[in-house]
């Protein structure tokens, strides 16, 4: 895969960007609090109504469209073609990116909004239209900063989590040229201007897609800002990115969809505007665009099904798993080096990106599993975990002292001799373990003791009391 | 294979359903002032005199009203210039756009609403921006046209005529990306009002 941008997955281990974000004491203090807000939200959304009922629907429904997929997307083009839209293929990342650039020039597009998008950020597209001398916009407000910043989204749906209000204030006044007040309300009201001038010179409007639906051919897109429907109303041709997993059979699918990915994700019953787009501007509308496009991206994801990995493919990016995870809590997003962060990031970007670049990741999980717990269309995320865990044994990928003291292990423990023998040693040699610096100190398992406080060993071992 | 959701069930365990006996008008009210939108329940005869007081209150001057609310569209607007406020059409300042960027405020009918949820269904005739481009949004539904829940709604889509696009609108735009400080009107209004009629229905209902 080419990048436009520096990547950190080939340049740099999970660890060394965890220690920098650890380093930075907002992110260990911002990011706790914000999902701890999300987690408190869900739970209130749903105390006095059964979230399992509603998630084993949802996770139905997903199944079902994944499990005939190729029919689904069948439908989904042929009703969104019935509806004037033009449906465009994309194998992988290069294509979609070629496909939009294209699209944008023959549009005459010099000013492009946009509306967040994962799968945009996952093909690097704004670097490639911005190399063909387009103006591309940000346009959700998170969004805007990091593009103003260079930086990348560190959460699924709130993209400067990381950030604190004094660093927007920074990049805001440098995009304006003047000092502004360190005050959200202003803050915003100045982005709200900025943006309005983007809205009004755009041509071409780009947003992802929350859902396809295939029994009417309409792009569901969610949002609390109101951009998407900017983009969407505002600019002569609007082009929706989709990863082609997000189709659902029906319309009245979104009745179980939309509470459970709101809900997981904000915690509201619905966001402010959730938008049903079916098709360009129509005769007797006084507004809309004269051209919609549908880019139907694959990279990667086809390929998933009928592995022990399909139902990664039933995500609907709500973001929940993050908020929960006790590893995403402490290193944010960034830490995980590509476009996905936290558990699920943990399992699409070994998947997207190939055990080399992204296996390690399958080991930034502590395997409580609290990601299964609360994902709103029941992916076992910390099963998939483990099962990229053995395919990265497989692969042979880890480093050389990992998997030598792992074949180790695995030989001692099958033998009762050496079984026998590893459990003495480990008995005498965790009581004084129980002080850190004598568990950093322990051959080979020194950086996997010095993050625990040691159990203390029972008197007497559990085989010899079985006798 | 699943089929369509159980509406029975799904009553029971989505919030963004009605319960069994629940008001749907009483619902609707809690539910859309729990996400900071302005509501008042009226009579056909005092319409045109809430719209104008919630433009009043927001203090705007230069207003586009939506083809949506025809047949009321003539009296409401001949009301609304007798209290000194510019009453234009939506659609003839719609394709340009410095005009929208004049306008104070937006009047708006509304395809349907949803009373779990407290959300309005916009878009067709009002067109896309029509209760998203201005910084307040009155938006006029009649009792005829409240479903009950999100799944009601989904059902009938297809009864509601062809619209390229409609959205389902809950409560101003919205941001909390600083810090999670909620702040209101990011992209679209940071106002909104809704004037709910509860008798006769003055257009047919859906």
């Amino acid at each position: 895969m080419t990048t436009l941008r520096p990547d950190p997955l080939t340049t740099s281990t999970f660890r060394e960007r965890a220690r920098a974000q650890l380093a930075k004491p907002f992110l260990r203090e911002a990011v706790p609090k914000a999902t701890d807000h999300a987690v408190a939200a869900l739970r209130t959304r749903f105390a006095d109504h059964d979230y399992e009922a509603l998630r084993e629907l949802g996770r139905a429904i997903r199944a079902e469209a994944i499990a005939d997929l190729d029919r689904h997307l069948a439908d989904l083009e042929q009703a969104l073609v019935a509806n004037g839209v033009r449906v465009h293929h994309a194998a992988d990342a290069g294509a979609a990116r070629d496909l939009i650039r294209g699209i944008v020039r023959d549009a005459g597009g010099r000013t492009v909004v946009k509306v967040k998008s994962m799968a945009t950020e996952e093909i690097d597209l704004n670097p490639a239209l911005a190399a063909d001398g387009v103006r591309v916009v940000e346009t959700d407000l998170g969004e805007y900063v990091v593009q103003l910043d260079g930086d990348r989204p560190s959460h699924i749906i709130a993209p400067i989590i990381h950030k604190t209000r004094g660093e927007v204030r920074e990049s805001l006044s440098r995009a304006v040229g003047r000092e502004l007040p360190d005050d959200a309300a202003a803050l915003t009201g100045v982005a709200r201007a900025q943006l309005r001038d983007a809205f009004m010179e755009a041509d071409v409007g780009i947003s992802g897609a929350n859902f396809g639906v295939a029994d009417t051919g309409t792009i569901c897109l969610v949002t609390n800002e109101g951009n998407g429907r900017m983009c969407t109303s505002l600019p002569r041709v609007h082009i929706a990115l989709m990863g082609v997993e997000r189709v659902v059979p029906r319309m009245t699918d979104l009745a179980v969809l939309l509470p459970l990915l709101t809900g997981a994700g904000t915690g509201q019953l619905v966001t402010s505007y959730v938008n049903l787009l079916s098709g360009p501007r129509r005769p007797g509308e006084p507004d809309g665009p004269e051209e919609m496009h549908v880019v139907l991206l694959d990279n990667g994801r086809r390929a998933l099904r009928g592995t022990p990995y399909e139902e990664v493919l039933h995500c609907i990016r709500c973001g929940a798993c993050q908020n929960v995870c006790p590893v995403y809590r402490q290193v944010g997003g960034h830490a995980y080096g590509w476009v996905y962060g936290g558990p699920i990031g943990a399992v699409l970007t070994p998947l997207f990106r190939g055990q080399r670049d992204g296996g390690e990741l399958s080991q930034a999980t502590s395997l409580c599993g609290a990601c299964d717990d609360v994902c709103p269309v029941k992916i076992p995320l910390h099963d998939l975990l483990l099962s990229l865990r053995r395919d990265r044994a497989a692969a042979g990928v880890a480093p050389r002292g990992e998997r030598i003291a792992a074949r180790l292990w695995s030989w001692a423990w099958a033998h009762p001799a050496t079984y026998r023998l590893s459990v003495r040693l480990a008995r005498a040699a965790s009581l004084p373990a129980r002080h850190p610096a004598v568990a950093r100190r322990l051959p080979l398992a020194g950086r996997w003791a010095a993050g625990r406080t040691l159990p203390r060993p029972a008197r007497r071992p559990y085989h010899r009391r079985l006798r | 294979m699943t089929a369509a959701p159980d509406p029975a069930l799904l009553a029971r365990i989505a919030p963004t359903e009605l319960r069994p006996g629940e008001d749907p008008v009483t619902r609707f009210v809690r539910e859309a002032r729990l996400v900071q939108t302005a509501v008042e329940v009226t009579t056909r005869d005092r319409l045109a005199a809430a719209v104008t007081e919630a433009l009043r209150a927001e203090g705007a001057r230069r207003v586009a009203v939506a083809a949506d609310l025809a047949p009321l569209r003539y009296e409401m607007a001949a009301r609304l210039r007798e209290a000194g406020i510019e009453a234009v059409r939506y659609e003839d300042v719609a394709p340009d756009r410095d005009a929208v960027r004049d306008l104070d405020a937006t009047v708006t009918g509304c395809m349907a609403a949803v009373a779990a949820t407290g959300s309005i269904v916009t878009g067709g005739a009002a067109g896309r921006g029509g209760a998203l481009v201005a910084p307040v949004h009155v938006c006029v539904v009649e009792r005829s046209r409240l479903f009950d829940g999100l799944l009601a709604l989904l059902r009938a889509l297809p009864d509601l005529g062809a619209a390229s696009a409609i959205a389902l609108q809950t409560g101003p735009s919205r941001t909390a990306d600083i810090e999670k400080t909620l702040i209101l009107g990011m992209h679209g209004p940071k106002a909104v009002h809704v004037v709910v009629v509860v008798d006769a229905p003055a257009t047919p209902a859906p």
